[in-house]
């Protein structure tokens, strides 16, 4: 071999070799479960533990907690002021322990878990291995901040930076951290995949004990996820107003 | 490029073509407190729209409804949001401004006008919706 092709070969060996770990990575990737697609509530069997009818289990709130949660209770009960009403979405873990009711849809890479959770078009990524950041990077949300890693052919996600909540079904405070893990349960007879999660939440602040419990999903076949336009109206009211102030015919729907 | 360069290049051309080809192949709620209505107890209700709103997080919807107790008045409904709404087979041209139409209500517990769209009752007497509790 000449000069000439060995100086080639050492200018693209390395990018062979980058691109030879990608495609490894990739095919690796290949072999994980792949939870992508759209899944509604679990109805297999119905009763069963996260499935239809899934209430989620009762949360052992501390007595700060519980103040917090009854103030929220006295000021909202009888009325329909709530956070759904307004447009907001639920948070963790009500967003993920509410889905299926409305669906919700998974992309994924082997990279980065998207969950879209179709009621108020919640949204979360969920970033897998060396993707994932340091949490205290981001701005506390109600959905929190997501990693994960695999643990053979389960999903271990772990949230934190989220914010404190009254206004959810599982009332918490900054400082709750969730750990879901994702698997593929045993399908329906007649082959319809079947997605599990079970969620731990630990609040050192509003829990005396770990919120524990397991949500089921079955998959959804060529179903189009919904787009949830929620705060559209809001803004025609406003819009509204402007043109009637202005003796203005309004034109737009 | 002499010879050999060529072939080279070549084997080189025809592994990253192999890598890509392999690359290819492998990487093959409730808004709502649902208290006030009464679901166990639906009425039908007919009357004109004047108003509709289909939209998230729920359905609003203005009728002008008379009877013999309150006379003529304009009346609000609330439904499901425009997608569960979808999911029921209830669509926006169902319910279009200056049209008659007869709908299934849960009705407010408490007796006040108003109430929760359950269903929409066709002309043949079909109804469409099945509702059982507010999202």
């Amino acid at each position: 071999m000449s000069l000439k092709s060995l100086a080639i070969i050492r200018v693209i060996a390395p990018a062979l070799f980058i691109s030879s770990a990608f495609f490894s990575a990739l095919s690796m990737a290949a072999d994980l479960p792949d939870f992508s697609g759209a899944w509604t509530t679990y109805r297999g069997n119905p009763g069963a533990p996260g499935g239809a009818f899934f209430m989620g289990p009762e949360l052992k709130l501390t007595e700060a907690a519980e103040k917090a949660r009854q103030d929220f209770i006295s000021v909202t009960e009888g009325t329909n002021h709530g956070a759904g009403n307004s447009c907001v979405g639920s948070g963790m873990p009500g967003s993920m322990l509410g889905s299926g009711g409305y669906p919700m849809e998974i992309l994924q890479r082997p990279e980065q878990l998207f969950v879209i959770y179709e009621a108020h078009n919640e949204i979360r990524r969920i970033y897998i291995g060396e993707e994932a950041d340091d949490a205290s990077n981001y701005f506390p949300e109600r959905n929190g901040y997501s990693s994960a890693h695999w643990d053979g052919d389960r999903l271990i996600v772990q949230t934190s930076r989220l914010k404190t909540q009254v206004d959810s079904r599982y009332p918490h405070s900054n400082e709750a951290t969730i750990r879901e893990e994702y698997y593929f349960d045993e399908p329906l007879a007649d082959g319809t995949p079947v997605l599990a999660a079970d969620l731990v939440m630990t609040d050192p602040l509003w829990l005396e004990e770990p919120l524990i419990t397991t949500k089921r999903w079955q998959a959804l076949d060529n179903y189009h996820v919904l787009t949830y336009e929620c705060t559209e109206p809001l803004w025609l009211d406003e819009m509204e107003g402007l043109y009637e102030e202005a003796g203005l015919e309004m034109i737009q729907e | 490029m002499d010879n050999e360069t060529g072939k080279t290049m070549k084997l080189i051309i025809k592994f990253i073509a192999l890598l890509t080809l392999t690359s290819a192949t492998t990487t093959a709620l409730g808004h709502h407190s649902a208290a006030q209505f009464d679901f166990r107890n639906t009425v039908l209700i007919a009357g004109t729209v004047q108003e509709v709103r289909f939209a998230n997080p729920h359905l609003r919807l203005i009728l002008e409804v008379t009877d013999e107790a309150r006379g003529t008045r304009d009346i609000e409904y609330e439904g499901h949001s425009r997608n569960n709404m979808r999911r029921q087979g209830l669509m926006p041209d169902m319910f279009t401004v200056g049209d008659q139409v007869t709908i299934r209500i849960a009705p407010m517990r408490n007796g006040d006008d108003g109430g929760y769209v359950t269903a929409l009752r066709t002309p043949d007497g079909e109804e469409i919706g099945r509702v059982t509790g507010a999202d």
